[in-house]
C-alpha cells in the first residue's frame, strides 16, 4: 500500500516560537518517524540551510555550508511516503518565483499534498523583536532610525524590505498561498503576553498534527529576548567592534555568549517595546490585517484578535537613551562572562598544550632510537653523492612509495 | 487583478519572450495567462534591456536565456520581485507596483548577477597551468604585497616549475603608489571572496591611521623580516626587475587593468557565487573564468577619489620613510609610494556606475554560449 505524501511547510514568521517548535522537532526526530512524520534534518539548522540555498541568501559566511541544500531537503521530501515536515521562519521572504520553484520541487502538482503553517504575532511584539534581532546580528541602527524605516512607505533599503518581507502576514501568505486552496493555509496566532505558555505549543501541536505524540517538550534551543539596556550594549559593543570582529568570532562571543547566555538571563530590567506615538498606526495596520485574513478563509488555529496588540505600557523606556546605570550594570555581568569564558579557554589551551609537549616528547624519544639516528646517518651519508642518491632513489623506487618528505 | 490590466501584463511577457523592446508604460496589447504568476518588473525590465542591446550590435538572446530571465529571482537581501503598476488592483499590502522603466539599474543588475553565477559554474574553471618538474636550481623566493601585482606574477613563475619557499629563500615586497595599490586591494578582494561596495569598503580606512592589511608593505616586511631576518626582505616598486631577481627572462604577467564597473560587476557576482560553489572554486571561476572576459569591458577604470588623495599622501609618505628606516634593500624608487595626480580621480569622479555595471552584465549574459547551468 501506497501513502500519500504531505508536506507541512512552516514558513514563518520570526519571533513566534519557531525556534522553540525547530528544537522540539529536532530532537523528536525518532519519535516522529515511528509515527509515519518525518522531519528532514541531520542538524539543527538544516531548514535554515536550506532556506539560504533557495534564496541565495548570504548570511554572515553561513551560506557556504548552504550550498545544494535546498535540493538535498527537497529530495528527502519527495522520497518520504508520508507527512514530512520543514520549518524556518526565513522561508517568509521568499519571493514568488522562490515559491514557484519550492513548490515544484517539493511536488505540488505532482502528488505531494502541501499545507502551508505561519505562526503570526501582532505588530506591537514584532517590531521591537525586530530591531533587537538586527542588533544581535550586527547592526548599530538606532532604534528610532529603525521605526523610521519601517514605518517609510517606500519600502525602502535593506531593513525595510526586509522587515515586511518576513512580517507582513497577508503578503506572505499571497506569495506562498496562491496557488493553494485556502484550507491548505494554516495560520496559527502566538497567545497575547501573560497567557500560559503551553497554549502555544498546542497550537503548533494541532496544526502539525502532533497530538498524542509523546515528544520531548524540553527546550534546548530557544531565542532569548533582551531587555532594553542589554539591547543597548549590544549595539553599542556591535558599533565599536564589528569592523574587527569577523562573522565567524562574533556568532559565538556577542550573540551565544553575550546576549543568549548572559545578558537575556538578567531579569528586571525595562522591556523592548513599541514607542506610545507608534501604537495608532500599528493599530490601524493590524485591523487590516485581520479583516483580510478573516475574508481570505484561511483555517485559522488561535484567535484572529490575538493579532491586535496590547495597548501601550504606562512607562516606556527608550532604547536610545536608556539609563547609563542600567547599562553599566549589564556591561560588568557581559565583561564576567567575557572573563570566564576566557579563563575557561586558557585552561582548555593549557590543557591542549600539555597535550602537545607529551607528544613531542614521544616523537623525539622515537628519534632518538639507535636505529633511527643510523638510519638518518646513513641517508646523509648517501645524499652527498651522485652514486648514493641514485642508490637511495632506486631504494626508493623499489619500495613504493616516496619518502622524500620524510 | 483587474482583467484587462492582467491580460495587458500577460500580453507584455508574451511581447517580450518574442524579442520585443515596447516599454511597459507604452505596451497596449493583451496575452493570454502563461504561468502560475506573473514575473516580476525586475526580470521583465532585465529581458527588455537585453532585447535593446542585442538590437545595438550583440547577439540574440537565446529562448533558453528569455526562460532564465523570466524565472529569475533577486538573490540576496534587497528589494522583493515587483509587480507592474496597472497589471494588479491596488492592494493595502506587499511593495508598490512599478513601471519598470523607473527602477534602478542596480536592482536589475541583482537579477542579472544570480544568472551570471549560474554561467559561471556551467562555464567551470580552467585547469591551473601546473608544471610537469619543479626546477630544482630555481631561485627561492615569496612574493608579498601588492595581491593583484604578486598573484599572477606568482601562478606564472609555479606554472614554469618555480613555485614560492624553499630553503633561502628571498622575501620580494611587491609595492606600487598607494592610490592604486588601494584600487588592488579592492580589486582583489572584489575577485576572491566579494567585498562591500567600494566607498563603503574604502571609506572607513580613510579615517585611521591604517591602510587595509593586504597593502600594507611596513607590515608584510616587519613580519618577514622578524622570521628571516632584514637581510632577505627586499621591496620591489619597479617592475621591470621583477624576473631577474626570481631567476628568469622572460616577462611575468601584469596585474589586469580594469574598467571599475568589470570589478564591481565581479564583487556582485561573487556573492551569488558564494552560495554555488566553495570559497577555492569561486575564487578560480572569478579569477580563471570571469576575469578574462572582463579584461576589455569599456569604461574608466578605478581611482582613488580625490577627497582621500591628501591621506593616501600622508600614509604612503610615512610607509616610504619606515620603509627607509628598516633599511631593506628597495629595487626602484620608495617615492613610487607616493599617489601621482593620474592615479586619483578627479573631484566628484570615481568609482563604478550602476549604469554601467548593468550593461556590463547585460552584454555578458549576452555573450554567453548559453550553455545549460549546473
Amino acid at each position: 500500500m501506497t501513502t500519500r505524501r504531505r508536506l507541512l511547510l512552516h514558513v514563518g514568521t520570526p519571533k513566534t516560537g519557531t525556534s522553540y517548535l525547530q528544537d522540539v522537532l529536532h530532537r523528536n526526530r525518532r519519535t516522529l518517524a515511528a509515527a509515519g512524520i518525518s522531519y528532514p534534518a541531520d542538524r539543527f539548522d538544516a531548514h535554515f540551510l536550506a532556506a539560504l540555498d533557495l534564496m541565495r541568501l548570504p548570511w554572515g559566511g553561513l551560506e557556504t555550508e548552504a550550498i545544494g541544500a535546498w535540493d538535498r531537503l527537497a529530495e528527502q521530501v519527495r522520497a518520504h511516503h508520508g507527512t514530512s515536515i520543514i520549518s524556518h521562519e526565513i522561508f517568509a521572504a521568499a519571493s514568488r518565483s522562490q515559491v514557484g520553484r519550492a513548490l515544484r520541487d517539493l511536488g505540488h502538482g505532482d502528488g505531494t499534498e502541501i499545507h502551508v503553517v505561519l505562526s503570526v504575532r501582532d505588530l506591537v511584539r514584532q517590531i521591537p523583536a525586530e530591531w533587537q534581532e538586527n542588533v544581535k546580528h550586527r547592526s548599530s541602527i538606532s532604534y528610532a532610525r529603525f521605526l523610521r524605516q519601517v514605518q517609510d512607505p517606500s519600502r525602502e533599503g535593506r531593513i525595510a524590505s526586509w522587515f515586511w518581507s518576513v512580517q507582513e502576514v497577508p503578503d506572505i501568505l499571497n506569495r506562498w498561498g496562491h496557488d493553494l486552496p485556502p484550507e491548505h493555509v494554516h495560520l496559527v496566532t502566538v497567545p497575547p503576553p501573560g497567557g500560559a505558555p503551553e497554549v502555544l505549543w498546542k497550537r503548533f501541536s494541532q496544526a502539525f498534527g502532533l497530538d498524542g505524540l509523546d515528544l520531548d517538550l524540553e527546550a534546548e534551543r530557544v531565542n532569548p529576548s533582551l531587555g532594553v539596556p542589554e539591547t543597548a550594549l549590544i549595539r553599542r559593543i556591535n558599533a565599536a567592534a564589528n569592523r574587527q570582529l569577523p562573522p565567524a568570532d562574533y556568532r559565538p562571543l556577542v550573540r551565544e555568549l553575550l546576549a543568549h547566555q548572559t545578558l537575556s538571563q538578567r531579569v528586571g530590567s525595562p522591556r523592548l517595546a513599541l514607542p506610545p506615538e507608534v501604537h495608532p498606526w500599528v493599530r490601524e495596520l493590524e485591523d487590516s490585517w485581520v479583516g483580510e485574513i478573516r475574508e481570505r478563509g484561511y483555517d485559522v488555529i488561535g484567535d484572529l484578535a490575538d493579532l491586535t496588540g496590547s495597548p501601550p505600557p504606562a512607562t516606556w523606556a527608550d532604547p536610545d537613551s536608556p539609563s547609563e546605570t542600567q547599562v553599566a550594570s549589564a556591561a560588568v555581568d557581559a565583561i564576567k562572562a567575557l572573563l570566564l569564558e576566557n579563563g575557561r579557554l586558557q585552561q582548555e589551551a593549557a590543557g591542549l598544550r600539555g597535550d602537545l609537549d607529551t607528544a613531542h616528547r614521544d616523537l623525539e624519544r622515537s628519534y632518538l632510537r639507535p636505529t633511527y639516528r643510523l638510519r638518518e646517518k646513513l641517508v646523509r651519508g648517501l645524499q652527498t653523492s651522485r652514486l648514493g642518491r641514485g642508490a637511495l632513489k632506486g631504494y626508493r623506487l623499489a619500495r613504493g612509495r616516496s619518502s622524500r618528505s620524510a | 487583478m483587474t482583467v484587462s490590466g492582467e491580460r495587458r501584463a500577460w500580453g507584455w511577457v508574451a511581447h517580450l519572450r518574442e524579442g520585443g523592446t515596447t516599454p511597459w508604460a507604452a505596451w497596449h496589447g493583451e496575452g493570454d495567462r502563461e504561468g502560475v504568476y506573473l514575473p516580476g518588473a525586475q526580470q521583465l525590465e532585465l529581458l527588455r534591456r537585453l532585447h535593446l542591446a542585442s538590437r545595438e550590435g550583440r547577439s540574440q538572446p537565446s529562448p533558453r536565456l528569455v526562460e532564465r530571465v523570466i524565472d529569475a529571482s533577486a538573490p540576496g537581501r534587497g528589494t522583493p520581485d515587483l509587480e507592474l503598476v496597472g497589471a494588479t488592483d491596488e492592494s493595502s499590502f506587499g511593495p508598490r507596483p512599478v513601471d519598470p522603466a523607473d527602477l534602478a539599474a542596480a536592482e536589475l543588475t541583482r537579477v542579472a548577477t544570480s544568472l551570471l553565477a549560474e554561467d559561471l559554474v556551467a562555464a567551470g574553471a580552467p585547469p591551473v597551468p601546473e608544471a610537469s618538474f619543479v626546477r630544482p636550481w630555481r631561485t627561492r623566493y615569496r612574493m608579498v604585497g601588492d595581491p593583484w601585482l604578486a598573484d599572477p606574477a606568482r601562478a606564472a613563475l609555479t606554472g614554469r616549475g618555480r613555485p614560492p619557499g624553499g630553503r633561502g629563500s628571498v622575501v620580494l615586497v611587491l609595492g606600487r603608489d598607494l592610490a592604486t595599490m588601494l584600487t588592488d586591494a579592492w580589486t582583489s578582494r572584489c575577485f576572491d571572496e566579494g567585498s562591500l561596495p567600494w566607498r563603503e569598503w574604502l571609506d572607513p580606512f580613510t579615517v585611521g591611521p591604517r591602510v587595509p592589511p593586504r597593502i600594507d608593505l611596513e607590515r608584510a616586511a616587519a613580519t618577514w623580516a622578524r622570521r628571516l631576518g632584514p637581510a632577505r626582505v627586499r621591496v620591489v616598486l619597479d617592475p621591470t626587475i621583477l624576473p631577474r631577481l626570481v631567476g628568469v627572462r622572460r616577462a611575468l604577467p601584469q596585474a589586469p587593468d580594469l574598467a571599475a564597473d568589470a570589478v564591481d560587476l565581479a564583487r556582485q557576482v561573487a556573492a551569488v557565487l558564494g552560495l554555488l560553489v566553495l570559497p577555492p572554486l569561486r575564487r578560480d571561476l572569478l579569477r580563471g573564468t570571469l576575469l578574462p572576459r572582463l579584461v576589455d569591458a569599456p569604461g574608466p577604470r578605478l581611482l582613488l577619489p580625490a577627497e582621500h588623495a591628501a591621506w593616501a599622501t600622508q600614509r604612503a609618505e610615512r610607509m616610504r620613510d619606515r620603509l627607509l628606516r628598516a633599511g631593506y634593500a628597495v629595487h626602484g624608487d620608495l617615492d613610487l609610494l607616493v599617489p601621482r595626480p593620474e592615479t586619483v580621480a578627479p573631484a566628484g569622479a570615481s568609482g563604478p556606475t550602476e549604469a554601467g555595471v548593468l550593461a556590463l552584465a547585460v552584454r555578458l549574459l549576452l555573450d554567453e554560449t548559453q550553455e545549460a547551468p549546473r
